[in-house]
């Protein structure tokens, strides 16, 4: 019999919380609560004041007004509505202008936007962080120009943990009249955010990092001159024209009554994290060779990236196992390619394969870190004696 | 459907590959052995053997094996070793790739790695051959 498993991989996704599960059931099925929220009978208006009630949550999470929001599929498509909407908007409706900035460490559903922006005429800049993985303002006001549209950077990165200053990166691009797109998927619920008083015009969100339901998401789009996007969908007059199909009212319903409880949580589920990550690192710390990927008073202690000398990655990985932990870029794990997120913070190609996320959640267990620390010093060594001296 | 359209991870290694990772019971050194070593594309290995007789038809007594490289390299030398180990020498130049990348699964994108066993295979066959030791019985210097 194989042995239980060990999830450690809160970043990738995590549980639905057994409230969200109870509430959304109830509402597929309830004979007051199917109903298309755009119909204009009284079973759709009931449907629709659910879906008002999650914005309404939703929106507090996330300190903005619940018409803010636009329910999209997740954070994909979120990212998607928000750079080539407010790119295109931007370049056809107001300046013409087409210069776009991101980062190279950025989640592929902003980078591959980019990049097919690039091929539709757009002149994308690609900005490297510093050692310490953070942007620096510095290194943003010399990308920015006069033809400059739109600035993307995600919150809290999903392989290293490490957190942007978003509130100065925001005035720089607020005072050069540059729209600011934040992806805070892996910070919604885990870190305070308040978007009345943060310098952000656009900031993607999703519900399965929050133990809420997938396939839901939102884009906040701010109330602010210049600030629109065009949609991606057409067919129909739902949220706007901005994002047209059925609500989804119970997965809606799920990610406000999820935001709801994570902004409870917000603040006992960091200091578990905090106390998770630090009991893992000092768990290996002594082992030759092996570092953090990024400081650790700069990242969100959910996520703790370590990397090892003279380690070959993917058997470690496989060594690793009961444990599911992630390398390289946890969407795209089957990918042989060193992440290149890493290699832009410096590590080398077998450094960068050697890296190993590991994330934790309100579930995660001393027991369970204390498993992940026997495994993974079991696999280092192992691995380790297996190789042979190098020879010149 | 085309394999590579698939949304849903695969499973990458078969239950053989599993077992062999896991217990390497040829993993080690052999002292005083004829031992090969390479280090290329981004995976190192060493073999060791030792035979037993001489002359015409001298027999594989022992192998090992020490690799840094993908679970596909170490289960692949693991099977090479337990394939081989009481075969005539002559039977290391009928060793390739094809067998072992079916039983154990390896997907082609690793080809180049278990090509990398096989070069040292026949690095092992000359080393053996070309050794003044060989023709005579005798077990050769530790490296």
């Amino acid at each position: 019999m194989s042995a239980p498993l060990v999830y450690l991989d809160y970043a990738a996704s995590t549980p639905v919380d057994k409230r969200v599960v109870a509430l959304m059931s109830a509402l597929s099925v309830g004979a007051d609560t199917f109903a298309n929220a755009s119909s204009v009978h009284a079973a759709g208006r009931r449907a629709q004041a659910i879906v008002r009630e999650a914005a309404r949550q939703l929106s507090k999470c996330l300190g903005t007004a619940p018409e803010r929001l636009v329910w999209t599929s997740g954070a994909t498509e979120s990212n998607n509505l928000a750079i080539a909407g407010a790119a295109h908007y931007r370049a056809t409706r107001r300046t013409g202008g087409k210069h776009l900035i991101t980062m190279r460490t950025e989640h592929k559903s902003v980078t591959d936007v980019f990049r097919a922006l690039e091929g539709r005429g757009f002149d994308v800049t690609w900005l490297a962080p510093g050692p310490d993985g953070r942007l620096a303002t510095d290194t943003l006001r010399q990308a920015l120009r006069d033809d400059t549209q739109l600035v993307s950077l995600m919150h809290v990165n999903n392989e290293t943990g490490v957190i942007q200053d978003i509130a100065a990166i925001g005035a720089l691009c607020r005072d050069a009249g540059v729209l600011f797109h934040v992806d805070a998927a892996q910070s919604l619920g885990k870190l305070p955010i308040e978007l009345e008083y943060l310098p952000v015009d656009l900031m993607s969100v999703t519900a399965h990092k929050v133990y809420g339901p997938k396939g839901i998401g939102a884009l906040y789009i701010a109330d602010r001159p210049g600030c629109h996007v065009e949609p991606l969908l057409f067919g129909g007059g739902q949220q706007d024209r901005l994002r047209p199909g059925t609500l989804p009212v119970p997965l809606i319903a799920g990610f406000g009554a999820a935001a709801a409880i994570a902004e409870l949580a917000m603040e006992a589920d960091h200091a578990h994290a905090q106390r998770l990550s630090e009991r893992l690192w000092h768990g290996i710390r002594d082992l030759p060779g092996v570092a953090m990927t990024a400081l650790a008073e700069l990242t969100y202690p959910g996520i703790l990236s370590v990397n090892i000398e003279d380690v070959e990655g993917e058997s470690l990985l496989l060594g690793l196992e009961p444990l599911c932990v992630a390398t390289g870029s946890a969407c795209n794990s089957r990918d042989q390619e060193p992440s290149s997120v890493l290699r832009a913070l410096g590590l080398d190609d077998k450094r960068a394969q050697s890296t190993i996320r590991f994330s934790f959640g309100r579930a995660t267990t001393n027991a369970d870190i204390d498993l992940a620390v026997q495994r993974y010093r079991d696999t280092v060594v192992k691995l380790r004696n297996l190789a042979p001296e190098r020879v010149a | 459907m085309n394999a590579s359209r698939d949304p849903v991870a695969s499973e990458p290694y078969s239950a053989e590959l599993r077992r062999l990772f896991e217990r390497p019971l040829h993993a080690g050194e052999l002292d005083g052995a004829y031992r090969v070593y390479i280090d290329e594309q981004g995976v190192r290995i060493a073999l060791f053997a030792e035979l037993d007789g001489a002359g015409a038809a001298p027999v594989i007594r022992q192998l090992r094996f020490q690799a840094w490289g993908c679970p596909h390299l170490i289960a692949a030398a693991e099977a090479f070793c337990r394939d081989f180990e009481g075969q005539p020498l002559a039977a290391l130049a009928d060793f390739n790739e094809s067998g072992l990348m079916q039983s154990l699964d390896v997907p082609v994108v690793k080809t180049s790695r278990i090509l990398v066993l096989v070069d040292a295979v026949r690095l092992l066959c000359r080393t053996i051959h070309e050794s003044p030791t060989f023709s005579t019985g005798h077990k050769p210097d530790a490296p």
